[in-house]
């Protein structure tokens, strides 16, 4: 993974100091709220219902060991033994004292972490495939790419007060992971006819009040030209995005206000002024980044014989591995190593908390089984990219004793969603207790398994956190009268065939949330068509059926 | 008001900034002496103010179409661009396209101009900076110095880290 030089090292541990002085000046009152209120933003730091909330930045969702073992350490130290991570692959603290974020930061600054721009009207934390890199049908490691807008993007000088906050991500496989086309860009690695590697380059994607999928406005960008055209985009959207409705700030409603020909002209024309120049990347400066994402010592005998009939073994006589390794491994890209999911939802726990005691086990695995990293995932999971199959069962066994290893990844169960109003002073509902409530109505795994890939995004309010809105299933919390209710949603993607879920209909009381679900699911069972996933026979059927069940009135 | 120039307060500014308000009581322009006026104004009296053998500047914000102004600005000794509130960040980039449009004399940043801004607008291209009395403190000079590392290249260095390297 990527290391700080002396650059890198000289930007964090100054910002720290610098944050120190501005926490300082706004304790003193000598800088006024709403000053310090944009200022501790970009630094990551909300104030909250209940306390301070502290988000930390994960590039591209990449974590080494020894950073894990920090985030355990602060959590441990300054929080109250818990982090919790988001869908931009950063971990969220929810209780330090303001007055010790500082101390919090140059611990991070120690192990090459930082809370810049998680939060504010900024470029925020560029977000990637979790499986970079080992995936299958990957055109290339979008990750060096991912490095080169960091830093591009961080403290950038002109950059720092946009219309609204700014997101971007980057894919490289055929299966999109990134949700790319709900990013306010979304870059996608494609090849031109004589093999050259670049990017087709999408706009004004997003998700929130106006939920909207991205327009392509480059179907091939040369890789050399990749920060020119993003400054280049980013300039048009700096000067012209409107400043008078923070609901209508963000690029989306630009690029639909003008239409994505005439932003595109405005692009190409600020484009043609630098292309070319000092922010044109050198094949060296791409070699150096990529020298950073090389692949690991792999195990030449990992996919012995011998190992392989082991793997069998355990398979066979132990019917929870073998539940373990069909739902929460992945295929790797070397014969012998699996992708090993951790799951963040365990029973009855917050989707994506995550303790000290399991960060440090975490870490421990890495170390001794997967090259000493950890990725974590826009589903609110970490990830061990390259275990070897023989080491599986122990791997298994060690994340089963720390309550990381249900098997539920990709099934109902593995849901995103917010922290809603029990922490966000934006919520206007709660979530937590409805995840708990659909975790015990659905509790049988077989019947979960029978079910397939069903993906079950729940938002506590209308900013959609947890992108309800491309969700099989998405589920928003609103207000009624000081109650909350829960609107339902079916047949969205995030994924390469991305698409807007539909609204099922007027919104049901909280007690009535998870019988609403299992109803959509009956419908489900009863149309598919051998082994049709949930979402293809939303896409065949319509919602017009589930409609017709949900609100059917009781005979 | 302080004006910091190269990160010095000076006391003996020679500009006098006039704004719509001071222009529309009918008070005219003085006959000597360097003056700002607003865009459009200086575009409806181009001819007037020629005939003053005195430089002159002019005040931008980020509704004005500044194509014309980035076209010629060989009669201008100034350009003060307008932050009009704390969130509006327009003012970044219109210093970064004037400087890229071959503006090379004073750029100086009105309005909400706050201390821990000021090493962010000068990255862009702005050299001199009007702050407030009340927002004042004799450390803002320390703010141009905080970060003393950054990866995309300045006015003054236009390079960005990774060229630098190399």
């Amino acid at each position: 993974m990527y290391q700080y030089n002396q650059i890198d090292q000289t930007l964090v541990d100054e910002r720290v100091e610098q944050f120190r002085d501005q926490t300082r000046r706004f304790l003193t009152g000598e800088l006024p709220e709403d000053e310090f209120s944009a200022l501790r933003l970009m630094n990551g730091l909300y104030i909250q219902r209940q306390a301070p909330m502290l988000r930390v930045a994960v590039p591209y969702g990449l974590l080494s060991s020894m950073q894990v073992r920090k985030l355990a350490d602060i959590a441990r130290t300054y929080d109250r033994g818990y982090g919790h991570f988001t869908t931009r692959t950063n971990i969220q603290f929810n209780w330090p004292e303001l007055a010790s974020v500082p101390d919090i930061l140059a611990e991070l600054a120690q192990v090459q972490m930082h809370a810049i721009q998680t939060s504010g009207n900024c470029i925020r934390n560029t977000t990637t495939d979790p499986y970079a890199g080992v995936a299958a049908n990957e055109l290339e490691d979008p990750r060096p790419y991912c490095e080169i807008i960091r830093q591009w993007s961080t403290l950038h000088p002109e950059f720092a007060y946009l219309p609204r906050k700014f997101k971007i991500a980057v894919t490289g496989a055929t299966e999109d992971r990134a949700a790319s086309q709900v990013h306010d860009i979304g870059l996608q690695l494609v090849q031109d006819a004589e093999g050259e590697t670049g990017f087709e380059v999408l706009v004004g994607g997003g998700l929130g009040r106006t939920p909207i999928i991205g327009k392509s406005i480059r179907k091939f960008l040369p890789k050399q030209h990749l920060l020119s055209y993003l400054d280049a985009i980013l300039r048009v959207y700096n000067l012209k995005g409107r400043r008078d409705n923070k609901y209508k700030a963000r690029i989306k409603i630009l690029v639909e206000a003008l239409g994505p020909d005439e932003f595109r002209r405005l692009v190409e024309e600020e484009w043609a002024h630098i292309r070319d120049g000092e922010l044109t990347l050198t094949d060296a400066e791409i070699a150096r980044a990529r020298s950073f994402f090389t692949l690991p010592d792999y195990d030449a005998s990992a996919a012995s014989a011998k190992v392989q009939a082991s793997l069998s073994a355990s398979l066979e006589s132990d019917i929870e591995f073998n539940a373990w390794y069909r739902h929460n491994t992945v295929a790797h890209r070397v014969y012998g190593y699996r992708i090993a999911i951790v799951s963040l939802k365990p029973y009855l726990e917050a989707p994506g908390d995550i303790t000290d005691v399991q960060m440090d086990a975490v870490a421990d695995l890495a170390d001794r089984y997967s090259f000493g990293e950890i990725r974590a995932t826009h589903h609110q999971n970490l990830v061990l990219t390259d275990v070897r199959e023989g080491d599986l069962y122990a791997v298994w066994q060690a994340l089963a004793a720390n309550n990381l290893a249900r098997a539920n990844i990709g099934t109902l169960t593995d849901m995103i969603v917010c922290p809603g109003f029990d922490f966000c002073s934006l919520a206007n509902a709660r979530t937590l207790n409805i995840s708990d409530q659909i975790n015990q109505h659905f509790d049988d795994m077989d019947h979960l398994y029978d079910l397939g890939e069903i993906r079950l995004n729940m938002s506590g309010c209308i900013n959609a956190c947890a992108h309800h809105h491309v969700a099989d299933i998405g589920i928003l919390g609103v207000d009624k009268k000081g109650e909350d209710w829960y609107q339902i949603s079916l047949g969205g993607s995030s994924k390469e065939d991305a698409r807007l879920g539909k609204i099922l209909g007027r919104s049901v009381p909280a007690s009535d949330v998870a019988l609403t679900v299992e109803k959509i699911l009956t419908v489900y069972v009863d149309q598919r068509r051998e082994d049709e996933s949930f979402a293809q026979v939303v896409q065949r059927v319509g919602i017009k059926p589930f409609k017709e069940r949900v609100y059917a009135t009781a005979h | 008001m302080p004006l910091l120039i190269n990160q010095r307060i000076v006391t003996d500014d020679p500009w006098q900034l006039l704004d719509q308000a001071a222009l529309g009581e009918g008070s005219s322009v003085p006959e000597n002496g360097p003056v700002a006026v607003p865009l459009t104004w200086y575009q409806q009296h181009w001819e007037a103010l020629q005939q003053r053998n005195s430089p002159l500047g002019v005040i931008v914000n980020g509704d004005d179409d500044l194509t014309a102004l980035y076209a010629d600005h060989s009669q201008l000794d100034l350009v003060a661009i307008e932050f009009p509130t704390f969130r509006d960040g327009r003012g970044f980039s219109i210093a970064r396209q004037l400087v890229r449009s071959g503006f090379n004399q004073q750029i100086r940043a009105l309005g909400h101009v706050t201390r821990d801004r000021l090493a962010l607008m000068q990255s862009s291209g702005f050299n001199a900076f009007d702050i407030s009395d009340e927002g004042f403190h004799t450390d803002h000079l320390q703010a141009f110095s905080e970060i003393s590392v950054n990866y995309q290249g300045t006015t003054a260095d236009p390079r960005p880290a990774f060229s630098q390297r190399t």
